[in-house]
This record gives structure tokens, sequence and C-alpha cells, in this order.
């Protein structure tokens, strides 16, 4: 395997607020990582840090080895790096099909045949395709996460960053996002998901992070994090996570 | 009485001329307006203050003159400056680029009411921060303005009124002109209102149309 990511001394602050205090995290090509902690641990903000939706004060990233210049390279990233955000953020005013093309089309300069060729393999994945000319309003909270993916991947991004992407679907939902998730990290995707999902974090992650404060407290492949959390802080998190 | 009703019926023919020209002066200022109004609403919401600055000093010099200062302004003074301009080209630069002051806001809001994730969501697809307006966020805002852009439009419209000082003869002008000659004063200004209603409440149902169309089913 072969390291896609680096994250070096990551400091951010909001205002006077330190919310990443020096975060370092490396990520092999292929590996699913998920990361846990309390709300305001930082972990959203620390995935936007890398996707660059937030700039950072201090601190270096580094993609396929190379260090990214926040002032050049975004654009060229973010086509790299895909991210599914915890309210979908579909484009309301555009039909599904047309959500997943636009970008192709105006960033990648890719045709519209071409484009929609790709559009229709990736809902048919997401098992969306009856679905290609509604509008996002029409569809169900589940159904639009599905279509997010999808139009996430239709950039071929290398790494897939999932910003809570069950919180806001109604329990009954949660499961078929988790299914597409799941089916994309069979298929190689390499993948940093934020998650309060627990049998998801066991079942797919790699390896799974606790962040909390802005740090990260500790990290372990699932099956020992899970039965053997070292850390106090951790197994308070676990405990009253996993208690009911 | 019945001579004021035998004037504008004479003279209807010669008002709705005034009224065409009435409607030119208006959709080449509501363009312009519309124009100006887009760059210099972005403008004020940019975190460069190399743009908000300039932008916020238009809007607010523009909204804070009146606009038959604006019209001599452009009319009588530029040419002591050397700019010559006739009266039509001067009454729509003058009526547009004061609507335009308007329009900014409208579109300042427009865009802010388009939630923040919509912008993050494009340039998380790599989009660029003039893809993602243009292709995001406008389209967006301006179906939420919409209403208040027909405001501004209908606001216009009656305003392009003033432009009859500077001689242009269109609605107002032409009524001056057959009262001038005739005398009719009360049927002749209240033909002229009419008109002036007829047309403001056209372009209202016309607003009204178009955003029925554009709503999400």
């Amino acid at each position: 395997m072969s390291e896609i990511l680096k994250v070096e001394g990551l400091h951010k602050y909001f205002g006077k607020l330190h919310v990443l205090r020096g975060i370092d995290l490396t990520l092999e090509k292929g590996e699913v990582l998920v990361i846990i902690g309390p709300s305001g641990s930082g972990k959203s903000t620390l995935l936007r840090c890398i996707n660059h939706l937030e700039d950072y004060q201090k601190g270096r990233i580094f993609f396929e080895g190379r260090l990214v210049n926040p002032k050049k390279d975004v654009n060229y990233l973010r086509t790299k790096i895909g991210m599914v955000f915890q309210h979908f953020n579909l484009f309301p005013h555009l039909k599904v099909i047309e959500n997943l093309t636009l970008a192709p089309m105006k960033v990648l300069g890719v045709s519209k045949e071409e484009a929609e060729k790709k559009a229709q393999v990736l809902l048919e994945r997401v098992g969306l395709l009856d679905k290609r000319d509604e509008y996002p309003i029409r569809l169900s909270g589940g159904q639009q996460q599905r279509v997010a993916i999808a139009r996430a991947l239709m950039m071929d991004p290398d790494i897939m960053l999932f910003d809570e992407p069950t919180s806001a679907l109604d329990p009954e939902l949660v499961y078929e996002v988790l299914e597409v998730m799941k089916d994309l990290a069979s298929s190689g995707m390499t993948m940093i998901v934020v998650t309060h999902e627990m049998g998801f974090a066991k079942e797919v992650a790699d390896r799974v992070m606790f962040m909390d404060s802005g740090v990260i407290v500790e990290q372990a492949p699932p099956d020992e994090f899970f039965a053997n959390p070292k850390n106090e802080r951790t197994k308070e998190f676990l405990k009253r996570i996993l208690s009911f | 009485m019945i001579y004021q009703i035998q004037v504008l019926v004479r003279s209807f023919d010669y008002l709705l001329i005034g009224a065409l020209m009435t409607l030119k002066i208006t959709a080449v200022s509501v363009l312009m307006g519309l124009v100006i109004g887009t760059f210099v609403g972005m403008g004020r919401l940019s975190k460069s203050r190399a743009f908000s600055w300039p932008a916020s000093v238009y809007v607010e010099f523009l909204r804070g003159t009146p606009l038959l200062v604006q019209i001599f302004l452009i009319y009588y003074g530029l040419p002591s400056l050397g700019l010559n301009l006739k009266a039509f080209p001067a009454a729509v630069i003058a009526l547009g680029i004061n609507s335009g002051a308007y329009v900014a806001e409208i579109v300042r809001a427009g865009i802010q009411s388009v939630p923040k994730g919509q912008y993050e969501a494009a340039r998380s697809l790599g989009m660029t921060h003039g893809q993602a307006m243009r292709y995001i966020i406008l389209p967006q805002a301006f179906r939420n303005i919409l209403p208040a852009l027909g405001n501004e439009f209908i606001a216009l419209l009656k305003d392009s009124s003033l432009v009859s000082v500077i001689g242009i003869t269109e609605l107002m002008k032409s009524g001056q002109i057959v009262i001038s000659r005739t005398f009719a004063s009360f049927s002749i200004y209240g033909g002229v209102a009419l008109i002036y209603f007829g047309m403001t409440f056209t372009l209202s149902r016309i607003v009204r149309y178009v955003e029925k169309r554009l709503a999400i089913a």
C-alpha cells in the first residue's frame, strides 16, 4: 500500500477558539478511516480542512506526496477529493442527472453525452436510475444522499470524505446510504468517514480514530479499538455511545 | 368636460407613441440595471476590499442622491467636462446606473438567501468561485428575488417620467405637449396616469407569471 494523504501538525482557529490542536494523520490508498468523537471535537473541521473548505493557520497537507499549496492547488485537489455532506447539498434547481453532469462538464470539460453516460452508470450503482429526471426535492433524504455520493463519484476522486452522511436522515433511511458506502469501500475506494454509526465502523473500517477537543486521542483497527480502548476518554465515550 | 374628453380621444394615439418611448427607455435601463446590479451586488459581498468598498460607495451614493439630480448631472454636467451625450443615451445611462444600485442590494440579499452549503458543494466539486456563482448561486438567487426585482422594474418604469425634463418625448412629455396646446390638463394627465397604470399592471402580471413558471413543483 502507498500513502495517498498526509496531514502534518495541523492547527485551526475559529477566532480565538482553538479547534484543531496539532493533527497528524496519514492515509493509505484504499484505506477506510472512520473518525468518531463527541460533537465539537473537531472531526468535521478536520475533513473540511483536508478539502480546504476551511483554511488552517498552521500545518501542512500532502496529497500523493506533494505539498498542497492552499492558494493555488485547491480546485485541482477538490476534483481528486470527493465530499459528501451531512445535509446532502444537492442543487435544487437542477434535475438529478444535471446535478451529476454539471461539474464534470464545466470543470473537467467532459462532453454532455459522455457525462450522461457515466451518470447513468453511477445512478444505477446507487439504485436511483429511475429518478434521473426528478428534482432533488422529490426524493427522500436517503435517496438525496445517494445522489450526492454519485455526484461526488462523477469526478473520479481518489479519496472520498463523508461528513456525518447519515446524521440528518430518518433512522429507516440510514441503512440504504450505509449500503452504498459499504459497496464503495469494498470496491477499494479510499475513504474518511466521520460518523456516529458504530456498526459501520466495526464492519467496514480499516482503522478507527477517536478525536476529542481538537486532538487525536487514540486510533486502532476496529476489533482492537472497540475491544480494548486504552485511553480513559475513549472508554468513557464508547461507554456512553454503546450503552443503549 | 366634453371638450376634455374629446381632446383625450383625439390625442390618444400621440400619447401611445410617447408610451412606446417610455417602454423603450425602461427596457434598456432595466437591462443595464440588471447587469450593473449583478456585478455590484457580488462586489458588495466580496471578501476583498478592492471590490466591496467601491461597490458600497456606488450603492450608497446613488441611493442617497435624487434621481433628478443624477439625470441633470449626466445630461447637463458631463458636457462641461467635454462629454456630450444625446438625450436618449443620457436618460438611459442615468436610469440604468441608478437602478443598478437598487438591483445590487436586491442581488446581494438574493445571494445571501442561498444556503452556504450550496456554495461549498459546488466548490467541493472543483468549481471555481465564478463557476459556483454562475451555475449554482445566481440561478437560485434570481429565483428568490424575482418579486423584488419586479417591484424595482415597476419603480423604474414610473421613474422614467423624470427624463421628460431633458426633452425626451416619452409618455409624460407627450402629455405635457398636448396640454400646452389644448389646456385639457385633467383629462390628459388622467389619461397619462391610466396608460402608466396599464403598463405597470401588465408588467407585474408578467413577473408573477414568470415566478410561477420557475417555481419547482
